[in-house]
């Protein structure tokens, strides 16, 4: 009998295994994973075949709904799941989690909200790995179910900027791509807010806002006396010694909240719904990003019958509860809109715009934060709340100043939620109050424009008829209770044509990708491919794709009122897929690379609409006006939208005449620097947004200044300015982010001062302690006077360098055994590849050159290719292979004088390398040149190797419609001759530097230590992002710094793995010879069909001959000549 | 009144006083003037004669921009000219375009202005401002670059794979064969410059009466009176358009750099321009930069003359 069974299992996992063989590439794949003993493990494992057909084949929500026939048998009662019965995973109870009592013992006041209780009541979920719980559902409660979570947004060690975001498994499978990512609001605060609570004995009851410009700060007053308690709340707004505006850091609030799980691209506006057959489910949190705490998980009956009422039904409940009655002494409400009191993410901030004369406050001279919103207040889902009250119970409506000038002739929309007295839950999250808030509509105006909050609302005429009617919305407020006003960007009605549109695109981007499978990317028009054979369905879809597009358009046009470019657009390219379609497809090879752009357009017009850009200068809260038995808007309440002539004249000029004072370079400076202070000057040549979160982190409470008693001048500087300032003595005493090749050559002319290796001054070898008193006088020692008030050590350079940075990076910033930076950013290539098109045609993502060029073919027969820069690869190609560029580089044979002195292309690794890299673009023909985002984007390219912050950057927000189609890893392997595989990638380093010149060194290389250590570091990358957005990923060069970095937790790990494989190409006098020449060979080799290895050996002599010239030049060892060979060390290294 | 009486109203003769007592008399004279001229003979001699002077004295040094200088005497030049390959190469690339270039866009500037001038006012100034607008648009000769991308997509690829010329994409501004014809065409495109507007100026100065004297005089056909009336009365922009034609093709260098990269391929379009910017740039070699630098200069003064001397027979 047993043995039966056995004979059974033997059976069953050989036929899976058969059958998975069957799908030919997988097993082939497989079985170059030959795991030799000693061979290095390909770094990362990329996403399996299996992994990406799964995610390729997932429904979407609708698809979903419909598989059930699209069932309306709902659940039946409350189904609770126990989260503390962890079945699966790495989720762990709250008071048996080191991050979390780590965190408790160190942070108190981050869980002031938590509750001690809940310790053991709820589980800690971290930002890596997943977690499974069972459920069990009845036969009788089968049905449609909402997911309800009670969460808490904890910071532990693990926690970063970005907001919470899991994949949501049932039954080990996502159940619908729009769960594929689920987010969790986390709310952040300003730290700009104090409240201040005393007692008030006997005043009366009274609420007041006031807005004041003092004592260097603008400030937001609001003070209310509720039963003899006083709380003045006051908001913040900091000014530099020149009066700009500084931005406030946000920080995350921890606190409870509780949600249903929902869409957060904003095409559905209810919850989802998930089917709970009979029997036993498990449910899955797989984390993206940051750790989170569940306390409690219920599957909710799905109910459609409790929907939101309309606002007709809104305003008869009003009426009948007697609360349709005015606030006729209620007085207006002003809220600056720059002081939000919560915001959705760190992104959120206030910002200046001087566009308008009577924008509140405005200044000619300084950059005052006086608006909310443009670009950091735009996706979907993100959203800024205000906290208000009124003084006199009644009804309100609520007007807005606002710019919306970016989306021609169309709406932005805003979902108006509120919390507070009859509104919101029993918990305090906001709800919707009535159906059209969710669209409350914004029109396009290029001037500014004060108007109230409303939508078209659907109203029932005597007769029974309906019709829609712009609507000014009321709300009732009761006096003395707190509201909280969330305005949330959101689609409103635009959202089904928007959805439409992405759909098309979807469907036209695969007619396009079958199209080039027949033609390529040049079709030859006089040639008949017969595509009415061979494919009518794409015929069939163009056509209909084109009625598609011109019905959303038709339809927008009705939307808006008018027909902008924007939605102009849309007909374009309904046309061309028109004249595709019609006459048998005759016209699809003329048209083909059109197609391919208008792809590019139509999916910028789906980005482009879906952000809701728009600036708020100001919210008012104004009573409604009485009119007979109806209530209309107070008209004249609102401040001016726009200023008259005369204002902006004279603003104009004064803005002019002030250009002239204004000194750019101290942006941000908070104390004047005087004559007792250390000081250093710092420069840096990035953007301003950078150089402002450096001074703001350098500034900042127990920022450098605080720590150190060192004044930082920052100064923001074009990149060439610092070989003319280094002449003229006038140069700065830090330099951040210059490359690497210049480090080396302003150090070998002696511009750069040597701080680590043999002989460098004693300051960067010696440990000092810096100690600040009550008075806040500092003391730097070299004696340790205890923890009390010590605020800053600094550390000798190996200690810094420890751990921290890759060696390969330390490498291009030394020069004869001294290093002359610490490098601050690491730039290094990795593989992209799209999922979809790699698992439609059931390829396995390539681990090694071989498998790569296996893959080739495949792509190849359906016109696609594979993109590699060959400058890049030229370089890595030779170090994956075991070479080097250059000679006599070992240490162990060689004394470090003679690194360096010839090139080692000519050795036969290199030229394997080199002829193998020409062989790629010659033999099997990748494309030299292409445009790398667009092709890739169209998945004509799905494989490419590129820098992966770059790449990243561009793709996160340039082609959102194939957001989650494609990942990043480490780069294919090259076998070497021994065998083992090697993964290498270039590193490209920017690195902080101190110059010649600087008088306080100590300061100096406080700074520089400072500046890239991993705190810093990583607390600038946050930043980077929570003020540009997503895009702005920062490639640290501080390998621990990664760690807090807002990157998924896959994304992390692949990053990670690929910088434990690295190298580098180390600048020895005259290596910017050695690109041109290998760049001429190759060319040579592409253009001229030239023999690689003769191209390449063409060259070395005049390489030699120019690194022999400038190594001739700094008086280094130079060969007499071609046999010349240096003397090697002997074979005992002496110790 | 007797010669030899003292007057102290008397003017000075120029043959009784010595040269520089005599200058210096006619500035004290003239003071008013050279108070005028001063500020821009100030910036003039900083930035312009020093700088000039200042490479001189560089170029028999190894300055490296960082550091003191040394001198080497004329090493810097007996390298360039028997060390340095890539010099001669630059310096052959350097004429065949400032020979193509040079006459060929003067040329060009002279026929379109002569032509344009006879256009009515109106449409002359419309297509005075299409022929100039490449010049003045800054880079808009970035447009070859699409025109001429490396990618299947460019347009040139684009087209010439389309109807069957070519098979793989052309590299075009990455392949030697084809970059010294091409910026050559784009610098004859943007040359319609300053000079082509200083040629329509010079046209319009001309007095009509010569002509018609000259019709007197008996002139055949209009190719006599462009050689003897026109070009002869517009000899000063005529001087002016041949000297910033030598300045651009000797001084040919951006364009390339926007559109081959730095260096191109091969040093196919490898200026002297180029060259330099190379040591000087790139390698911190300011002191052989700067010897390249008066070698150019010297070459500029040359030719300026040389051209100097052929304008002086216009009209002959």
């Amino acid at each position: 009998m047993k043995n039966k069974l056995f004979q059974r299992v033997v059976c069953l996992i050989l036929s899976v295994t058969l059958l998975s063989g069957s799908i030919g590439l997988t097993a082939s794949a497989a079985s170059l994973k030959v795991d030799t003993t000693g061979e290095e493990k390909y770094p990362y494992s990329a996403s399996t075949l299996e992994e990406m057909q799964d995610l390729v084949g997932t429904l979407s929500y609708d698809e979903y709904l419909a598989s059930f026939g699209g069932t309306n048998e709902m659940g039946a009662g409350v189904i609770s799941v126990d989260v503390l019965d962890v079945i699966e995973g790495n989720g762990v109870l709250v008071s048996a989690s080191d991050a979390c009592l780590n965190s408790m013992n160190d942070y108190p006041e981050l869980w002031s909200g938590f509750g001690a209780e809940n310790a053991d009541k709820s589980v800690y979920l971290p930002s890596q790995g997943s977690t499974t719980w069972k459920v069990d559902v009845s036969n009788a409660a089968a049905g449609l179910y909402y997911l309800k979570i009670e969460y808490y947004t904890p910071e532990t060690s693990e926690s970063s900027i970005s907001s919470i975001e899991r994949k949501l498994k049932i039954d080990g499978k996502i159940p619908f791509d729009e769960v594929s990512t689920v987010k969790f609001d986390k709310n952040w605060q300003y730290d700009n807010i104090d409240v201040v609570t005393s007692d008030a004995v006997g005043e009366p009851d009274s609420y007041n806002v006031e807005y004041t410009d003092k004592d260097g700060a603008y400030k937001r007053i609001t003070t209310s006396v509720r039963n003899g308690v006083k709380t003045v709340t006051t908001y913040t707004l900091s000014q530099d010694i020149n009066g700009n505006s500084m931005a406030p850091s946000p920080s995350a609030l921890p606190s409870w909240s509780t949600t249903y799980v929902k869409d957060h691209s904003g095409y559905y506006t209810g919850y989802f719904s998930f089917y709970f057959a009979y029997g036993s489910h498990t449910i899955t949190l797989e984390a993206e990003r940051e750790p989170m705490i569940i306390k409690s998980m219920e599957l909710v009956p799905a109910d459609n019958t409790s929907a939101i009422p309309s606002y007709e039904q809104y305003i008869e409940n009003y009426k009948a509860n007697g609360l349709y009655t005015p606030a006729a002494n209620g007085s207006i409400i002003e809220i600056q809109a720059e002081f939000p009191d919560l915001v959705s993410d760190s992104s959120v901030a206030p910002t200046n715009d001087n566009s308008s004369a009577v924008n509140e406050p405005i200044s000619s001279s300084a950059q005052l934060y006086n608006v909310i919103g443009e670009n950091s207040y735009s996706s979907v889902g993100q959203w800024a709340a205000y906290k208000f009250q009124v003084t006199e119970s009644g009804l309100y409506n609520l007007g807005m100043r606002f710019n919306q000038s970016t989306l021609q002739g169309m709406f932005v929309c805003r979902t108006i939620k509120l919390s507070g007295g009859a509104y919101g839950l029993a918990d305090g999250s906001p709800t919707i109050p009535f159906a059209e808030a969710y669209n409350t509509t914004f029109n396009y105006d290029k001037n500014w424009q004060s108007e109230y909050l409303g939508a078209d609302v659907t109203r029932t005429a005597q007769d029974g008829t309906t019709y829609t009617e712009r609507e000014d919305f009321l709300f009732y407020f009761e006096e003395g209770v707190e509201y909280t006003l969330y305005l949330e960007c959101s689609l409103g009605t635009l959202k089904s044509y928007i959805q439409r549109v992405e759909d098309s695109l979807a469907k036209i981007n695969s007619c396009y990708l079958n199209i080039l499978q027949l033609t390529g990317t040049d079709p030859d028009e006089y040639r008949d491919y017969n595509f009415v054979k061979i494919m009518p369905e794409v015929l069939v879809t163009l056509l209909e794709e084109a009625v598609t597009l011109m019905e959303v358009k038709e339809g927008l046009e009705v939307l808006c009122g008018t027909n902008g470019s924007h939605i102009a657009t849309l007909e374009t390219v309904a046309i061309l897929l028109n004249t595709m379609g019609k006459n048998n497809g005759d016209e699809i090879a003329v048209n083909l690379s059109q197609l391919k752009s208008y792809l590019g357009t139509l999916g910028t017009w789906i980005n482009d609409s879906k952000l809701g850009s728009m600036k708020v200068d100001s919210i008012w809260v104004v009573p409604a006006e009485q009119d007979g038995e109806a209530f209309t808007a107070k008209e004249k309440s609102l401040p001016r939208a726009n200023a008259n002539f005369f204002q902006t004249c004279w603003h104009e000029i004064k803005s002019f005449v002030s250009s002239f004072f204004v000194e750019y370079d101290q942006m941000g400076l908070t104390t004047e620097i005087d004559e007792d202070t250390h000081k250093i000057d710092v420069w840096l040549a990035t953007g301003r947004d950078q150089s402002q979160i450096w001074r703001s982190m350098v500034d900042a409470h127990g920022g450098f200044t605080y720590n150190t008693g060192t004044a930082v001048s920052l100064k923001l500087v074009t990149a060439g300015t610092l070989l003319p300032s280094i002449l003229s003595g006038k140069g700065p005493d830090v330099y951040m982010g210059l490359g690497a090749a210049d480090v080396i050559n302003y150090a070998i002319r002696n511009a750069i001062i040597g701080i680590g290796g043999e002989g460098v001054d004693p300051v960067f070898t010696t440990e000092r302690y810096t100690y600040r008193d009550a008075e806040g006088n500092y003391t730097t020692t070299t004696e340790y006077q205890g923890e009390t008030n010590l605020t800053f050590v600094t550390k000798p350079f190996n200690n810094v360098i420890e751990g921290n940075f890759a060696d390969a990076a330390m490498d291009t910033v030394t020069l004869l055994n001294t290093s002359y930076g610490i490098p601050q950013t690491m730039a290094f290539a990795m593989m992209f590849y799209r999922m979809d098109v790699l698992a439609n045609l059931g390829l396995e993502v390539p681990e090694s050159w071989d498998q790569l060029l296996s893959v080739l073919p495949v792509l190849q027969s359906n016109n696609m290719s594979i993109g590699v820069s060959y400058i890049s690869a030229l370089d890595f190609m030779i170090y994956q292979l075991g070479g080097s560029m250059w000679k006599y580089t070992d240490e162990t044979k060689y004394s470090s004088e003679y690194a360096g002195a010839r090139i080692d292309l000519d050795s036969n690794v290199a030229l394997e390398a080199f002829n193998f890299t020409c062989r790629l673009y010659t033999d099997y023909s990748f494309p030299v040149s292409f445009d790398a985002a667009n092709r890739f984007r169209t998945g004509e390219i799905p494989i490419i190797i590129s820098d992966y912050a770059t790449l990243y950057n561009t793709l996160v927000v340039y082609a959102t419609e194939i957001e989650g189609l494609w990942e990043f890893c480490s780069l294919p392997g090259s076998k070497r001759a021994d065998g083992s595989f090697n993964y290498d990638s270039l590193a490209g380093i920017t690195a902080n530097v101190i110059l010649h010149g600087c008088d306080d060194l100590v300061s100096a290389w406080q700074f520089t230590q400072w500046s890239t250590g991993s705190e810093a570091q990583s607390t600038y990358g946050n930043k980077m992002v929570a003020l540009i957005g997503p895009s702005a990923k920062y490639e640290t060069a501080n390998l621990s710094a990664i760690n807090n970095l807002s990157w998924t937790a896959s994304e992390k790990e692949a990053i990670m793995n690929q910088m434990e494989h690295l190298s580098s190409i180390v600048n020895y006098p005259g290596s910017y010879i050695i690109t041109r020449y290998t760049q001429f060979a190759f060319l040579d080799a592409v253009n001229d069909s030239v023999d690689p290895q003769d191209a390449m050996t063409g060259y070395i002599e005049a390489i030699n001959t120019e690194i022999a010239r400038k190594r001739e030049e700094f008086g280094l060892w130079v060969p007499a000549n071609s046999e010349d060979e240096p003397p090697e060390l002997s074979a005992t290294p002496i110790d | 009144m007797s010669e030899n009486t003292t007057d102290a109203k008397r003017p000075v003769k120029r043959s009784e006083v010595s040269k520089l007592r005599w200058t210096w008399q006619e500035m004290k004279n003239n003071k008013t003037a050279y108070f005028m001229l001063a500020p821009f003979l100030l910036l003039f001699l900083i930035f312009t004669v020093l700088p000039v002077v200042l490479s001189v004295f560089l170029s028999f040094t190894d300055f490296n921009m960082l550091e003191m200088p040394n001198l080497k005497g004329i090493q810097n030049y007996l390298d360039l000219f028997l060390n340095d390959e890539i010099f001669i190469l630059a310096c052959q690339n350097t004429l065949i375009f400032a020979c193509v270039t040079g006459p060929v866009s003067y040329i060009l500037a002279l026929l379109v202005a002569w032509f344009i001038n006879e256009l009515p006012p109106k449409i002359r100034a419309v297509v005075t401002l299409v022929f100039y607008a490449p010049s003045i648009s800054g880079n808009a000769y970035l447009i070859w670059k699409t025109l001429f991308s490396s990618d299947s997509y460019g347009w040139a690829n684009a087209v010439l794979m389309k109807y069957g010329f070519i098979s793989s994409p052309i590299l075009w501004f990455q392949d030697a064969s084809y970059v010294m014809p091409l910026c050559i065409v784009v610098a004859l495109w943007t040359s319609l410059g300053t000079a082509f507007l200083s040629f329509i100026a010079g046209l319009q100065t001309i007095d009509r009466s010569l002509y018609e004297a000259a019709a007197v005089d008996g002139i055949k056909n209009r190719w006599q009176e462009l050689w003897y009336i026109t070009l002869p009365t517009m000899r000063p922009q005529l001087m002016f358009g041949a000297v910033l034609a030598i300045t651009n093709s000797f001084g040919f260098g951006a364009v390339v750099d926007a559109l081959c990269g730095f260096p191109s391929v091969d040093y196919a379009a490898h200026t002297i321009m180029h060259h330099l910017s190379d040591y000087g740039g790139a390698r911190y070699e300011i002191g052989y930069a700067s010897a390249i630098a008066v070698l150019l200069f010297i070459v500029m003064i040359s030719a300026n003359f040389v051209v100097k001397k052929a304008l002086s027979k216009v009209g002959e």
